[in-house]
């Protein structure tokens, strides 16, 4: 098969493949810092939706479109961030399906978001390379934050929070900046995919979604940032893979989720593994 | 053991590696329904009927001497899945047209690459409306909801002294919601006043509440603009609450499983849709026979529908000559499919083009008249 | 109408209460969010009509029948994943994640055997008659639902507050590790409770696939998150609390509809749940929160 009809083939899931490990990523940065936040579908629902009434309904331009979707996520993760997070471990975990849930209602009974039916004929602006900066630009920032004073804060707070408390850390506002920063990731890359699937309605960001989402993360692995983006790639790749197995090609997936949490409990990719398994082979190679 | 243990591998990769053989006069189509997931319910029926239409075709020695080969791709309802499949059978199987996917959702994600790509897109279950807005390329045999209600409606009014109704549907769901829009507005139309509206939410068994409060405002008739699935459930509460007034169904409702469960209780409900599987044609009496051979279960509406799509596609081919020219064949079917006319499960069949919108020329919606028929001793009956 | 909301809120809510009576179950002694719980409740319904309908069984052999196995069912999901999971101490993520794993495989086996189309028990398998008290309407098997759901919850309060064995339990929901150190079998122990909230949530599938026309594949999720809404309602893993909490789901949703509009159910009753955590993480009747909190 020659390039431009392989491309014309697979587009779709390349993209998909970018924007599914933006929300890998989203997620695990909230995870990084010891907070099990299952809200990142619900605010890539709050980014898709805002940025194709953008486009759709006032005619903007696809960046500012983009930019409203990336803020419109954080303020609300702004300002229910700062009860919400006061909850830790499963009471978080729930307090933010819950949360889901009630953006699913509202999208589901507002006029603007096209209630049920949902948005259709958003316009096709995603282009293969909007989704490239978007993953390299937030690769960056990552990268920058884990080196920094913050990244070395979140690592505190998920090894032992009271302790990072007690070292000086403002915890609580250390944490609502992961909630924030997560939402407005899960905002850019809702903004993205509306643009590319042409239809938005309420039920692509519900609790499915959530679950696939956290997948992708414990999947790849959240000790280094190479593990969010493969674990979206192998689960956005893995229905199309085993399509052959036809009825029961889900079964494979939940059978793939056991087995990861099973035999790979920090992912495909942790660079701890595999540092410590190179460490003992040049241990042996020294003896 | 080492044998063993790699066995699934290699018979997974076999699978995945069996090229597709195809003989040089085979006529591939797409047919893409959601197979798995929750929308299956909707997507397998609609399947077996393709499958048992492709049979019949093929044994009779195809179109014009060439067989039709279906190219078959589970879309699970979901969007981004729809619009892969819609990639992978275009640009890559290379089909010459494709039938589904199931959900509407799913055709207002899939239909513009299909449209784009000047491939005709034909659903046989989309009833929502402003599919076909989609573009030129875009048809479907499925009648929308505001093409069957308002027939319906008069239908009942005819027959029963209706002056105020109430109204109980599905508000998360496209499918319920958009038969709900146009009832609401055929009832304006009809000066019929809703005295009250009950929504319930995917997933609900327990409709007693809503219909407690449908009960004490005292309505003529109920309207349920829902699937069978729930609509069963929603007839079986209601008698047990003591409701005694007749429901009126849209499209959903069509299906031989609601007076299989319900019994009793779907005494005098009124349905509109385009299946009536009492009706006595040949075509029908054919169609429901080989079904019930085929799979050892009762077609439903989405089946019918289905079995007539591939057989009007079939028409079609018949008149055009294939060149083996992808482009230009796949043209000429767009450009005699609109004309074609039959008769077949679901009675006369034709297209009528989509309403203009602005600028936009659209694609082709189902001309057809429904039928209206209300359940009497355990059997539908057609209503005149 | 309105003493006919209060009897269908109260049926509603007690279906409620019956799932969330085993989901609770296994976090509070396990300390675990099984989130395959919905996905039990599936099987046990399937197991049952298919004992009825396949090899003809009679109700009454056909219902404690799909309940042990669907107690088999959480049995293995404990053996298999869970005690992995348990010895390794893995953070509780884990136990969530690969119980999505199993509720997924197990839909997914469900839908491939069965099919998506939804079933029901053949009518003449059971009692579809109702008790008429001047207006209202109660169908006797709702009633039996209820009555169970209130009977199963006073068993499990009294052997949990009475019996040697719910001491032994209260000891793990405390602490498995001085639990141990006192000699209780706590991984035994653990098998057993796993066995019991599986079998619980069986015989709710089960019920309510007598009650509706409602045995799908799919049938746990939506139950899944009616289930937790009422735990965290009554308090995770509080037993009293969860079968409260889904009444209190139950009347909530009833009198959502009476009062305002049904529109609005579901947003009012995850916009309380959302409020209730912020306001009362240890739910309604919870007392203190568990040791996993």
């Amino acid at each position: 098969m020659d390039w431009s009809s392989w491309w014309a083939t697979y587009s779709t899931l390349v993209l998909s493949i970018g924007v599914y490990g933006l929300m890998a990523l989203s997620i695990s940065l909230t995870l990084s810092c010891g907070l099990l936040s299952l809200a990142n579908a619900a605010f890539m629902g709050i980014g898709a939706y805002v940025s194709a009434v953008s486009t759709l309904q006032y005619g903007l331009s696809f960046p500012s479109a983009l930019l409203l979707g990336t803020l419109a996520p954080s303020s609300v993760a702004l300002v229910i961030g700062v009860p919400v997070l006061r909850l830790s471990g499963v009471y978080l975990a729930m307090a933010t399906l819950g949360f889901g849930e009630v953006v699913r209602v509202v999208a589901l009974n507002l006029d603007i978001t096209g209630g049920p039916l949902g948005l259709n004929g958003i316009p096709l602006f995603t282009e293969w390379w909007h989704v490239l900066l978007s993953v390299v630009a937030v690769l960056l920032l990552l990268q920058a934050l884990r080196h920094s004073r913050i990244g070395r804060a979140f690592e505190a707070i998920r090894e032992d929070e009271t302790a990072a408390r007690l070292m000086g850390i403002a915890t609580h506002r250390i944490k609502l900046l992961a909630f924030v920063l997560g939402a407005a990731i899960a905002g850019l890359a809702g903004g993205l995919n509306a643009h590319y699937t042409f239809t938005l309605s309420p039920g692509n960001f519900g609790f499915e979604n959530a679950v696939d989402i956290l997948t992708m993360a414990i999947l790849g692995g959240i000790q280094g940032l190479l593990g969010p983006l493969l674990g979206g790639a192998i689960i956005t790749l893995l229905p199309e893979l085993l399509r052959s197995l036809q009825e029961f090609r889900m079964a494979a997936n939940g059978v793939i989720l056991i087995a990861v949490v099973l035999f790979l409990p920090h992912g495909i990719w942790a660079p701890r593994r595999l540092a410590r398994w190179l460490k003992k082979r040049s241990k042996h190679a020294d003896a | 053991m080492r044998i063993q243990t790699l066995s699934p591998i290699v018979a997974l990769l076999s699978v995945l590696l069996i090229p597709l053989v195809s003989h040089a006069g085979d006529i591939r189509i797409g047919l893409t329904e959601a197979l798995t997931g929750p929308a299956s319910q909707y997507g397998v029926p609609i399947q077996n009927g393709f499958l048992l239409a492709r049979d019949e075709i093929n044994a009779k020695g195809g179109v014009n001497g060439d067989k039709i080969v279906l190219i078959e791709e589970d879309e699970r309802g979901k969007k981004e899945e729809a619009i892969n499949v819609y990639k992978k059978l275009i640009f890559q199987d290379k089909v010459l047209m494709i039938f589904g996917p199931t959900l509407s959702n799913s055709m207002f994600a899939a239909g513009p690459i299909a449209n784009l790509a000047k491939v005709v897109a034909f659903g046989t279950s989309n009833t929502a409306s402003g599919i076909t807005d989609i573009g030129p390329y875009i048809f479907r045999s499925s009648p929308m909801e505001a093409d069957v209600v308002p027939v319906t409606l008069r239908t009942a009014i005819k027959h029963l002294n209706i002056h105020k109704v109430g109204i109980i549907y599905g508000n998360d769901d496209a499918f319920t919601k958009s038969g709900y829009d146009v009832f609401r507005k055929s009832l304006e139309e009809l000066h019929i006043p809703v005295v009250d509206t009950e929504t319930y939410a995917k997933g609900d068994v327990d409709f007693k509440a809503q219909l407690t409060k449908l009960k004490a405002a005292n309505p003529d008739a109920i309207i349920c603009p829902c699937l069978s699935e729930e609509g069963a459930n929603i007839l079986l509460q209601s008698r047990a609450l003591g409701i005694k007034q007749s429901f009126i169904g849209g499209n959903g409702f069509n299906s031989p499983k609601l007076v299989e469960i319900a019994k009793a209780a779907a005494e005098g409900t009124i349905v509109g849709s385009p299946w009536f599987d009492g009706n006595p044609s040949v075509q029908n009496q054919h169609f429901i026979a080989a079904y019930r051979k085929k799979y050892g279960t009762d077609p439903n509406q989405f089946s019918a529908q289905g079995y007539d799509a591939l057989f009007i596609v079939a028409e079609a081919l018949k008149k055009i000559k294939l060149t083996g020219q992808l482009e230009q064949d796949r043209q000429a079917l767009r450009d005699v499919l609109p004309h074609i006319q039959i008769d077949g499960a679901t009675g006369k069949f034709a297209f009528r083009p989509a309403p203009e919108h602005a600028i936009k020329p659209g694609g082709y919606d189902a001309n057809q008249t429904p039928f209206v028929y209300i359940v009497k001793n355990g059997k539908f009956v057609l209503l005149k | 109408m309105l003493a006919q909301q209060i009897v269908n809120a109260i049926s509603l809510g007690s279906v409620y209460a019956l799932f969330a009576l085993g989901f609770t179950l296994v976090f509070g002694i396990l300390g675990v969010i099984n989130l395959s719980h919905g996905g039990i409740f599936m099987l046990g319904a399937y197991a049952a009509l298919l004992l009825v309908t396949w090899f003809d069984l009679s109700l009454w052999i056909a219902l404690p029948a799909a309940m042990v196995f669907s107690g088999l069912v959480g049995l293995l999901i404990d053996v298999l994943i869970l005690k992995r999971l348990r010895q390794r101490g893995a953070p509780h993520l884990m136990p969530m994640i690969a119980t999505i794993g199993a509720a997924i495989l197990m839909t997914s086996l469900a839908q491939g055997v069965f099919g998506s189309e939804a079933r029901r028990f053949p009518m003449e398998w059971f009692n579809d008659e109702t008790l008429k008290l001047g207006t209202i309407t109660i169908p006797l098997l709702q009633a039996g639902i209820t009555s169970l759901a209130l009977v199963l919850m006073v068993l499990m309060m009294w052997v949990l507050k009475r019996t040697r064995l719910g001491q032994a339990l209260r000891a793990i929901a405390e602490s498995p590790r001085s639990a141990a150190l006192l000699g209780i079998p706590v991984e035994r122990l653990f098998h057993l409770t796993s066995f019991i909230a599986a079998a619980l949530g069986g015989t709710a599938g089960i019920l309510i696939g007598l009650s509706f026309n409602a045995i799908t594949p799919f049938m746990g999720q939506p139950m899944l998150h009616k289930g937790i809404a009422a735990i965290i309602l009554g308090g995770l893993g509080d037993v009293r609390g969860a079968v409260l909490g889904g009444l209190f789901l139950g009347i909530t949703e009833v009198f959502a509809v009476t009062f305002l509009s049904s529109e609005y159910r579901d947003a009012l009753s995850f916009g309380l749940l959302f409020l209730m955590l912020l306001w009362r993480p240890q739910g309604l009747f919870g007392a203190s929160a568990t040791r996993s909190a």
